[in-house]
């Protein structure tokens, strides 16, 4: 190869695609730094996006039995019944949820009192109701929001299977 | 040494609280002692902080935990699970929970050294002893801190353990050998209502303008597992205020468990009448509910009447399967009111349980659960010991306190609280008195581990300390030299060799009795004490003494000596450490000395 095609190889090659060829590198006697090694199996233990979800549905499950209430088809069931089971369920999942999520209001506010929102993000505030073009100055606040102020979730254990929510469970008599 | 860390190894659940050693501190300050929480696994793979280290040891089995859950920041594969895992697994898999160990430390009806517990455990589940599942609770703490205070390794700090003011010289020093065996150094044991008082103190820079002269503190001390009594004279010594504690109770096996247990059965029984069965799991299940909904009843401003217990369905089908029962607000009065707290005279004292023939070993529970009355005794057995003229006693001997310090988890529920001082004022009234007064203390849950710190440092030289000695008067048992007679065990003379309140870091040489023991065979004692004779001096012969005296683990000695065998006469020397062991040495007359040891093994082979 030549130097003038070795150049403007080169030069194109840098242009599209941030990087010298190949064959250019080998000529000119360079290497790669952290050039890309042969990909080697990674390990299992990187955690899926999935496993936070079911990490959380798995404690709720865990401390509060949300899972099984949620699955059950509690229309046979009198107010008086669900409401018995009701009442510890809730305690208990609040209890986890405050521990695991700091579950914080988006707007700090008194709910039906006049707000002048600092943001207009609509991912942030959401506007309903007679909504102006542009950006409206305030409004009632109808809804405080959520935000997750701090996420503390145990890790994970590696050798575990996230899928598995609950264990089933057998009792030996 | 930078730190003095005060340790409350409990009955349910431990704790701990430090302060720091500066000498140039101003010695009028009171030192500020802080809590430490504690790692734990609370779930599989979850390790978390807690304020409390649930005294409970679970056994782990393969079956139990997936692989690699287990793991402590400072140890990847815990043979053990101690704390709020064991207890949440212990109760779905009860074969494996080792729960009270402390209990079975001071029961001397088993060996307290062998591996017996869990005490149901089925066959194959590995055991441990009574002293070893203390030393794992211990062992678990001393990690702790180390995983957290990285400045001052434990085992360079000074540790106050906490013990029962009822633990008797056995179970002091089985605590002790725990400790050591969980690798801690530098130990003293300090009596938990002692510890409740600095506390106290701690709290109360201006105590001395609390108290007076002549004041007799109570502390009363219920905790998850056991009761707990002592009288606390404030006296004078050198124109200024001092304290002094009198007496401690017996140890009463009975506690907030028994009833919160209590009213988990009153639900069980109205459930079973309408038809409805729970097995064991489920009043588990119950008792824990229980606990709570008697807690939102008993909270200060709670307004309503009845409380809804459930026990979720089993299955997945979890209303379907709700058990549904209500805690009244009377029936909590009720059975805490009348089963454990009633209006008694102070003269009524506990029922005995009854002796049976065979009586199933396992730990054993107060046959009364009638707080009152337990306190009524105890206080009526001060009555026997006169020589006490320092505490403040009533036309008919009951030991009047002016002042009463409540301490332990049952008392944060002012309804108890109310009706202990309604009782003790009636008792009170009754011998021309006025009423008692309650000394406020705070944080019942920490009380003791705060104030095993506080004294800590008052052993450094700031605050003040309670001058209390041996709890009790101990006794080496001599058969008396008379014919046999058939049928009859020889009469049984008891020797004083510790009086009641024996000072820590004192000893007496027990003069005028000698024993020839022979060299190379090992000789043993029987040993007994006693709570309510303290009027016995060292040396003094007791004679029919009838349930005056408690029997002990025997003690042992075994003379090695060099020059061959034959017989040496020895006398009794009894120490008290200053760190509040008791040892019984034999002493010859050339001033070779050896060590009388408890054998916790011989008591349960007899």
């Amino acid at each position: 190869m030549g130097r003038i095609s070795l150049a403007i190889r080169s030069f194109f090659s840098i242009l599209f695609s941030g990087s010298l060829p190949e064959d250019g590198l080998i000529k000119l006697g360079l290497t790669r730094r952290g050039a890309p090694k042969a990909q080697t199996a990674s390990p299992p233990a990187v955690p899926r996006p999935a496993d936070g979800a079911l990490q959380m549905l798995s404690i709720l499950q865990r401390d509060a039995r949300l899972i099984d209430f949620i699955m059950e088809d509690i229309a046979a069931y009198t107010d008086d019944q669900v409401g018995a089971a009701v009442r510890g369920l809730h305690d208990q999942a609040r209890e986890s949820l405050a521990r695991y999520v700091k579950l914080e209001p988006v707007i700090d506010g008194v709910e039906g009192t006049f707000t002048k929102p600092a943001l207009s993000d609509p991912a942030v505030v959401k506007f309903v109701g007679n909504v102006p073009v542009g950006k409206p100055s305030g409004g009632l606040l109808r809804h405080k929001g959520w935000r997750a102020g701090k996420i503390d979730l145990p890790p994970l254990n590696p050798k575990q299977d996230s899928s598995i929510l609950a264990p089933a469970e057998i009792e030996v008599e | 040494m930078k730190y003095v860390i005060g340790i409350d190894l409990g009955t349910t659940n431990s704790a701990l609280a430090y302060a720091e050693i500066r000498p140039d501190a101003d010695p009028f300050d009171t030192p500020e002692v802080r809590l430490m929480d504690i790692p734990q696994l609370v779930n599989p793979s979850e390790v978390r902080d807690e304020p409390l280290l649930p005294s409970s040891l679970y056994v782990p089995g393969t079956t139990d935990f997936p692989v690699g859950s287990l793991a402590l920041p400072w140890d990847a594969e815990p043979p053990f699970v101690t704390g709020r895992l064991a207890q949440k697994r212990g109760v779905e898999n009860a074969g494996r929970l080792v729960a009270s160990a402390k209990s079975w430390l001071s029961h001397a009806g088993v060996d307290r050294t062998a591996p017996i517990l869990p005490w149901n455990a089925p066959e194959g589940v590995p055991k441990l002893s009574p002293v070893d599942a203390s030393s794992r609770y211990l062992d678990h703490l001393r990690r702790a801190w180390d995983a957290k205070i990285t400045d001052a390794p434990f085992t360079e700090q000074q540790v106050l353990v906490t013990v029962p003011a009822s633990f008797d010289a056995v179970a002091r020093e089985l605590t002790l050998q725990a400790a050591e065996r969980a690798g801690f150094r530098d130990v003293t044991l300090l009596e938990e209502p002692q510890a409740a008082f600095y506390a106290w103190i701690e709290r109360h820079k201006d105590w001395r303008e609390r108290v007076k002269l002549g004041d007799l503190i109570l502390v009363l001390d219920i905790g998850g597992g056991t009761t707990d009594f002592t009288l606390i004279a404030v006296t004078e010594q050198q124109g200024e205020l001092a304290l002094e504690r009198m007496a401690v109770g017996e140890h009463i096996l009975l506690g907030g468990d028994n009833m919160d247990l209590a009213l988990a059965r009153l639900v069980a029984g109205e459930l079973a009448e309408k038809g409805t069965r729970i097995d064991t799991l489920q009043l588990h299940a119950l008792w824990h509910n229980c606990r709570i909904a008697k807690e939102k009843l008993l909270a200060p401003g709670a307004r309503t009447k009845e409380q809804p217990v459930t026990i979720l369905g089993k299955g997945t089908g979890l209303v379907g399967g709700t058990i549904k029962a209500t805690l009244r607000r009377e029936d909590v009065d009720r059975v805490l009111g009348e089963g454990f707290f009633p209006r008694v005279s102070s003269s009524e004292m506990p029922q005995r349980a009854r002796r049976m023939g065979l009586q199933e070993i396992g730990l054993p529970y107060a046959a009364d659960a009638a707080v009152t009355k337990h306190l009524a005794q105890f206080l009526r057995q001060q009555a026997s010991s006169a020589e006490h003229e320092r505490v403040r006693r009533g036309p008919s001997g009951l030991a009047a306190p002016t002042h009463v310090l409540f301490n332990g988890g049952v008392l944060h529920a002012r309804l108890i609280r109310d009706r202990l001082i309604e009782v003790l004022d009636a008792w009170l009234m009754a011998e021309g008195f006025g009423p008692v007064q309650p000394l406020a203390g705070e944080d019942l849950m920490h009380a003791v581990s705060r104030g095993a710190a506080y004294y800590g440092l008052a052993r450094h030289g700031r605050g003040v300390r309670i001058r209390g000695g041996v709890p009790r008067t101990y006794y080496v048992g001599i058969e008396s030299a008379m014919p046999a007679v058939p049928g009859m065990a020889s009469p049984l003379k008891a020797l004083t060799v510790a009086p009641f309140g024996m000072e820590e870091g004192s000893s007496v040489r027990i003069s005028g009795r000698e024993f020839g023991l022979v060299v190379g065979e090992p000789a043993e004692f029987r040993f007994f004490s006693s709570s309510v004779r303290k009027n016995d001096t060292p040396g003094a012969m007791i004679e029919d003494f009838g349930d005056d005296l408690q029997e002990l683990s025997p003690m042992e000695v075994n003379l090695t000596s060099t020059d061959g065998t034959g017989t040496v006469p020895v006398s009794f020397e009894t120490v008290v450490t200053e760190t509040g062991v008791l040892q019984l040495w034999c002493v010859a007359r050339d001033g070779r000395r050896w060590k009388l040891e408890f054998n916790v093994r011989e008591r349960v082979a007899q």
